[in-house]
């Protein structure tokens, strides 16, 4: 291959033969087309060129070698026969194609090379001008287009990966190499100083010759000397074997272009749209094509387009990709499709390039071209059409998917991917598969990551559970952690992230809260099939051994939080105690303490010190059944005293309370709350009781045994209080039986259920809540409510009639004492022998006595008001609870009610509560001059306080 | 410790249930006869210290006084294997040792001559608790010793601590046979007066239906008294069960006592329990049956009035109701069970309640003993204030005005320093009595509250009359 080496030159010195061939061919161009656009001209002329520099040897071996004399003078004349295009000024084209030959003839050159060229120019004369039109001989390889050819900088050859990507389909870099180098040279006009080792002698006119090139333009033609009607010209006809080449050539230059288009590249007939990105037919080349053609051309370009798009959406410096680890993922797996795809475009290229090859043999010779036939077939439009449905269907899916994905990231991607998942195209859903079990791989990453060491790594907030930083480990297992549910997969259920949720809660609850390390023993073996089952993850049935590990890892490890929390850490126990104690389970304690505390209850808000209280509640615990509790637990137990209000008394400002710390605290403290609202009601109604019993009823029955001679007089009042306090303490008893009792008590048995059949930790708070939410429905404790308000005046009533009979007895007291001092005086002197009283001692006594009469009558009426604004409270209460939505309340108001003597004073109770009575008791509150009005005056007045009172 | 309660065992009677009363605390607290708590009762949750106070880490001794005239019962008790059980100091054995010859006369003049040692006594245990609740009080309304010197002390006990409760579990005498204390009816009115007046609430136990219950319920021909004092234990113990296995309410006996007694007079409670089996019973068919209790069988058992524990005769009127019911209900039960029998009751009216104000079936669910077998999965004890119980006092004064009005067998009240002058005694106790079954009369009608008025016509004032008319 020593010819090879001639005329192919790493590099061009300042006179090549190189040079010189390609101004002959410009010339020859020029001369044939007539003057025509710089960059049409360049490419015929890189075209021919490149035929030289690329066959020298077919050059050599085309059977039709002529000498090189016969050569020159052949073109010569065929150039002069053309008219001049500027007239006779200027030199035919012929002698101007003479004098370059002449210099070019000054270069050492191989003759036979020489000779080779020049039949090929005459090759290129001849044929021009057969198919004047059509002319684009011999044009062999995919030449980078237009726009790349202006644009050569190698910078940016490397910067856009399309070139990376579709390189190598590009025809070589050595083609382009030279390409460029030719173009370099011709752009700036410099020439690179190399060696070339013949042709010396010619350098004085090769010096001339580049003198013109860099005097005259850029272009490499002379716009003088083309002539205008040169390309009109009717040329001669040739021989038919010439016209079957040029149509192999043309198609195969179609199905190139085709080809270049699937690889995104604009061709002769191919352009890309600038706006909408999609290829569209060449407006200046599409008269070359038939009709058929250009549609098969702009079918197969749409592959193309979608390629682009793939492209676009693979580049992340694009911004249309996705985000994240995930988005990444995406990004891998199509980059890697557009690898397959460019390689089986790059197979076709090869074939294509394999059959031109041959055909260019068989254009030397036939026989060896009818052998070549049988191994190479040629790549039609039509064979690419039935080639490109595949890929086309690949890339359109790829796009969609891609499209669909941009801009997302995380788990939204995620089941993005997944809705594409159970296509009933099987290729579609294979892709989807394999797209999904790559992005997932991450994912399962982080989740096993999450489950057994409870790491989050996740830069882009890509995983569906996300830590609060500022959350500290106080509120850890409640706060710290939540799921980010748009970053939440389709596919995994929430009931299997908050699984997952719980578990990494429950590793980090260990270990930060706890801190407790020995932590799930096979975590190896877990991780690994978490890891390598990333398929699984979407898979339908959650049979898989991916979901057998996260269901191993979630029950291993809320067990092991559940056995150390409900084991050295008595969870269960601190429960039962909260209970106990916070809400009063506990009778015998309550009263107690009360008892031990009443004294402090009654002062005054201000005057109660908690240190006071605290040695209080700790006697209280000493001794009660409290004293056989864990101490560790009761420790827990505190009573605080709030600070006062103006006239708050002990009993306003006292509260148990539970301190909890450590790893209970992080459980436990957001119920905190609710305990503290729940305490008040239930202490509220305890000291109610407490004062009915042990301060209003046991006054009763011990006073009535002491006041028993002065029965007579006071009977009426005391048997009115009597009454009157028997039926407070139904109502207080009843109250807090349901409250204890049926709210609470029966709450707590179905908590208990919950927490020894409780298999994770969450179940055991889960059912604590939800008892809560139930108790502080049961309790009253909403004060804004008409129930609360009226259940608050019927408190107000107790402690006023307290205070009511107090004084009362106080007075009663009084009175008797002087009726036994008066008694004892009259013994007295009767002993003395003195006869009785005088009679100031008599009238005064007698004085005391009706004032005494006077008071129990005043003391009368006032229990009658206080009675009277207890009955409407409770009048109140009961319409409330008999009006209320909730079943047990119903139910408890007429448990209240139970031998209907409410019903039966009050008349409005026993009204069915329909629509009509609602809509009724309406009409009459706003009406309250009729007569029937006078029925609903309790019900009016309880809903509104503005109402006169009948 | 708080709320502590003090028995005590007066007579032959009162120290006979007393003690059964006291076996059973044992049993149920898993303590030993000699007081030593068994090694499987360590870790129990119940309250112990209201009926006992720990000597040291292990023993327990009851708050109980045993008071009696004569030397048999307690002697008796003293040989059996509780003997230990009791503080020594706290048997109290006449010296003359005569007894009081079933005389309520000698008895409560016993009891005043004796009161310095029996009170030096209560005192001592008094002062020996943290916070005295109350005292209750067993003895029986028609013998002697426990009826006269149990009216004594209290009133002396109403006297010299006038904040305590004083709750009594009185044995009323069995009517369908022939007593062979000719002076029962005197016994019992006079006792009576002071259980009116002084105690605080009074639980019968009527040996007339107690009888009647062994013989038809527990098919025993002629009940033995260890039979009945088994069915009297059980009825003291469940009734106590609330304070001893405290939970969410009444675990003081003024919880207890508060809301059944409306007022200061009406406070004599009856009781009734079931499901009832003797020990013979266990193995029969019918125990079988009977344990297959549900909460609402329980309660609906318990307000039919053969299963009272008080023989109160037909009420031909049908007017009597009850003025308040608490029912105790042990074993299994589930919580929501409770109110919807409750709710069954009330839309069935099986009961009848006073017209006068608000009452209801209270319920507290008590835990049992773990260390004693029920054959029950469900059992319940009800203390209700039902106004009938006034035909038990009309009973009383009935025999009474039979023998007042001869004058019979007044010979050997009149020998006491209390009847030396007068038998008006006797006239104020009827009195007092019938003012009693005048207000549990009363307590069936609406107008009770009008009753104090009534009661005192004469000495009520115009202005109060007026008062009321207004009302």
């Amino acid at each position: 291959m020593s010819a090879t080496k001639d005329t192919y030159p790493e590099e061009m010195g300042p006179a090549t033969p190189m040079h010189y061939i390609t101004q002959l061919l410009s010339q020859i161009y020029l001369s044939i087309n007539g003057p025509q656009h710089a960059e049409e001209h360049d490419l015929l002329v890189n075209n021919a060129l490149d035929r030289i520099l690329e066959m020298p040897n077919s050059l050599n071996e085309s059977g039709r070698i002529v000498s090189e004399d016969d050569c020159v003078i052949k073109i010569m004349r065929t150039l002069n026969s053309k008219p001049s295009p500027n007239g006779n000024r200027e030199e035919l084209p012929g002698n101007v194609f003479l004098k370059t030959y002449t210099q070019f003839l000054k270069l050492k050159t191989d003759e036979k090379r020489r000779e080779a060229v020049m039949n090929f120019l005459l090759d290129i004369l001849e044929s021009s001008y057969l198919h004047p039109t059509t002319i684009r001989p011999n044009r062999k390889v995919g030449l980078p287009l237009v726009p790349d050819l202006k644009l050569p900088s190698p910078d940016e050859k490397q910067e856009d990966p399309r070139y990376m990507m579709s390189g190598g389909q590009r025809g070589g870099p050595e083609a382009t190499d030279n390409l460029k180098e030719v173009l370099s040279e011709r752009l700036t006009g410099s020439y690179a100083h190399s060696q070339q080792q013949q042709q010396k002698e010619q350098d004085q006119q090769q010096q001339q010759q580049q003198q013109q090139q860099e005097n005259g333009t850029s272009y490499s033609y002379d716009p003088n000397l083309s002539s205008a009607g040169l390309g009109q010209d009717q040329m001669p006809n040739y021989t038919e074997d010439l016209q079957s080449e040029k149509y192999v050539d043309e198609s195969l230059d179609m199905v190139t272009n085709a080809l270049f288009s699937f690889t995104g590249i604009q061709g002769k007939y191919l352009r890309k749209d600038v706006i909408t990105g999609r290829f569209k037919l060449d407006t200046t080349n599409i008269k070359l094509l038939t009709t058929g053609d250009a549609g098969l051309m702009l079918r197969l370009s749409e592959l193309g387009y979608y390629h682009d798009r793939v492209t676009e959406y693979a580049d992340p410096s694009k911004g249309y990709s996705a985000l994240g680890c995930m988005g990444q993922a995406l990004t891998c797996f199509l980059r890697k499709e557009l690898g397959d795809y460019h390689g089986e475009v790059s197979l076709l290229h090869d074939q294509v390039n394999a059959f031109k090859k041959a055909q260019r043999k068989s254009s030397f010779s036939p026989r060896e071209a009818e052998w070549q036939d049988g191994q190479q077939e040629q790549v039609t439009l039509f064979k690419l059409l039935a080639w490109y449905i595949k890929p086309l269907h690949r890339m359109q899916w790829l796009t969609k998917i891609a499209h669909a994905c941009m801009m997302k990231k995380g788990g939204e991607l995620i089941s993005v991917v997944w809705e594409f998942l159970d296509d009933g195209n099987p290729a579609v859903d294979k892709l989807a598969h394999d797209l999904l079990a790559a992005m997932c791989r991450p994912l399962t990453r982080m989740i096993s990551q999450w489950m057994l060491e409870g790491n989050i790594t996740d830069i882009h907030s890509e995983f569906f559970v996300e830590a609060l930083t500022d959350v500290g480990p106080d509120r850890l297992w409640h706060d710290k952690f939540r799921l980010r549910i748009p970053m939440l997969p389709k596919f995994i259920s929430q009931e299997l992230a908050d699984k997952i949720l719980r578990t990494g809660k429950s590793i980090n609850f260990l270990r930060e809260v706890c801190e407790k390390n020995d932590l799930v023993n096979d975590q190896g073996e877990l991780k690994k099939i978490m890891e390598s089952n990333a398929g699984d993850i979407f898979s339908y049935t959650q049979d898989t051994k991916w979901h057998a590990a996260i269901e191993i890892c979630y029950q291993t490890t809320s067990k092991s939080v559940l056995d150390y929390m409900v084991g050295p850490h008595k969870l269960l126990d601190h429960l039962q105690c909260m209970r106990r104690y916070l809400l009063l389970g506990q009778g015998d304690f309550v009263s107690v303490f009360i008892e031990h505390m009443k004294d402090e209850l009654e002062k005054p808000g201000t005057e109660i010190f908690a240190h006071d209280l605290s040695a209080m509640l700790d006697t209280s615990l000493r001794c009660t059944n409290a004293q056989y509790d864990d101490p560790e637990i009761l420790n827990h137990l505190d009573v605080v005293a709030q600070k006062p209000l103006m006239g708050d008394k002990g009993w306003d400002i006292v509260s148990l309370q539970y301190v909890v710390q450590g790893p209970l605290a992080t459980m436990l403290e957001p119920t905190m709350c609710t305990y503290k609202a729940l305490f008040k009601p239930l202490w509220r109604i305890k000291h109610m009781e407490f004062v009915l019993s042990t301060k209003i009823w046991k006054e009763q029955m011990t006073n009535g045994k002491k006041l028993r001679k002065m029965s007579a007089e006071i009977s009426r009042a005391s048997y009115r209080l009597h009454l009157f306090t028997s039926e407070i303490m139904h109502f207080i008893h009843q109250m807090q039986y349901y409250v204890l009792f049926e709210v609470i008590e029966c709450n707590w048995v179905n908590l208990q259920g919950h927490m020894y059949h409780a298999t994770g930790l969450d179940e055991i708070l889960n059912a604590h809540e939800s008892f809560l939410d139930d108790i502080t429905v049961g309790c009253f404790i909403n004060s804004t409510a008409d129930k609360e308000r009226h259940l608050e005046t019927v408190f107000e009533n107790i402690i006023a009639l307290e205070i009511w009979q107090a004084s009362f007895y106080k007075e009663c007291f009084k009175e008797q004492s002087a009726r036994e001092e008066l008694e004892k005086k009259i013994a007295e002197s009767e002993r003395e022998g003195r006869f009785g009283l005088t009679t100031e001692e008599k009238m005064e006594r007698d004085q005391e006595r009706k004032m005494f009469e006077q008071k129990v009558i005043i003391a009368c009426r006032g229990l009658e008001g206080i009675s009277c604004s207890y009955e409407k409270a409770v009048s109140g209460f009961m319409m409330g609870l008999n009006s209320s939505d909730d079943p047990q309340l119903q139910l408890f108001g007429t448990r209240l009610d139970f031998n209907e003597f409410y019903k039966k004073r009050d008349k409005n109770l026993s009204k069915p509560l329909t629509f009509e009575h609602l809509r009724m008791s309406n009409v009459y509150n706003s009406n309250k001059n009729n007569a029937i009005g006078s029925r609903f005056v309790i019900n009016s007045q309880a809903s509104s306080s503005s109402s006169p009172a009948m | 410790m708080p709320s502590e309660i003090i028995t005590l065992q007066l007579g032959q009677c009162g120290n006979q249930i007393g003690f059964e009363f006291w076996k059973r605390l044992c049993l149920e607290h898993g303590i030993s006869p000699s007081g030593v708590l068994e090694d499987f009762a360590t870790d129990g949750m119940d309250r112990k210290d209201v009926f006992f106070y720990q000597a040291d880490d292990d023993h327990y001794i009851p708050r109980a006084v045993l008071l009696d005239l004569e030397p048999r019962v307690i002697n008796t008790i003293m040989g059996s294997p509780y003997a230990k059980l009791y503080n020594p100091e706290n048997v109290y054995l006449s010296k003359h040792g005569g007894g009081a010859g079933n005389n309520w006369a000698s008895g409560y003049s016993q009891g005043d001559k004796l009161q310095e040692e029996i009170f030096d006594i209560i005192d001592r245990e008094a002062d020996g608790s943290d916070s005295l609740e109350g005292f209750i009080l067993c003895h029986s309304i028609a013998g002697g010793t426990g009826s006269g010197m149990g009216s004594f002390i209290m009133e002396r006990l109403a006297d010299r601590y006038p904040k305590k409760l004083i709750q009594t579990f009185s044995v009323f005498p069995n009517q369908d046979e022939i007593s062979d204390v000719v002076v029962q009816p005197y016994n019992s009115l006079l006792t009576l007066r002071r259980l009116t007046s002084a105690a605080d609430s009074v639980v019968v136990l009527d040996n007339t239906a107690l009888n009647r219950i062994a013989c038809d319920r527990l098919h025993i021909q002629n009940p033995s008294f260890s039979q009945i004092n088994n069915l009297v234990s059980t009825i003291m113990s469940v009734s106590t069960t609330t304070l001893r296995y405290p939970s969410y309410m009444n675990n003081n006996l003024i919880g207890l006592m508060a809301p059944l007694i409306p007022t200061p007079q009406l406070h004599f409670l009856m009781t009734g329990y079931t499901p009832l089996t003797s020990d013979s019973d266990v193995n029969n068919q019918q125990a079988v049956n009977i344990r297959k209790t549900t909460v609402l069988d329980v309660m609906r058992r318990l307000l039919q009035p053969k299963n009272m524990m008080v023989s109160t005769g037909p009420d031909k009127t049908n007017h009597h109701c009850y003025i308040s019911i608490l029912n105790i209900i042990q074993g299994e039960v589930d919580p929501s069970q409770v109110h919807k029998s409750l709710q069954r009751i009330r839309d069935r009216k099986m009961a009848q309640f006073i017209p006068w104000g608000p009452t209801s079936i209270q319920v507290a669910l008590s835990r049992s003993s773990p260390y004693v077998q029920s054959n029950h999965r469900v059992s319940g004890l009800m203390l209700a204030n039902h106004t009938s119980i006034c035909s038990l006092f009309e009973r009383a004064l009935n025999q009474y005005d039979k023998l007042r009005k001869r004058g019979a067998f007044l010979d050997q009240f009149r020998r006491e320093d209390i009847f030396k002058d007068d038998l008006t005694e006797l006239d104020e106790s009827r009195e007092t009595v019938d003012s009693l079954v005048q207000e549990y009369e009363a307590a069936t009608r609406s107008d009770y509250m009008q009753f104090s008025f009534k009661r005192a016509p004469g000495e009520a004032k115009s202005e109060d009359a007026k008062a009321a008319g207004d009302h």
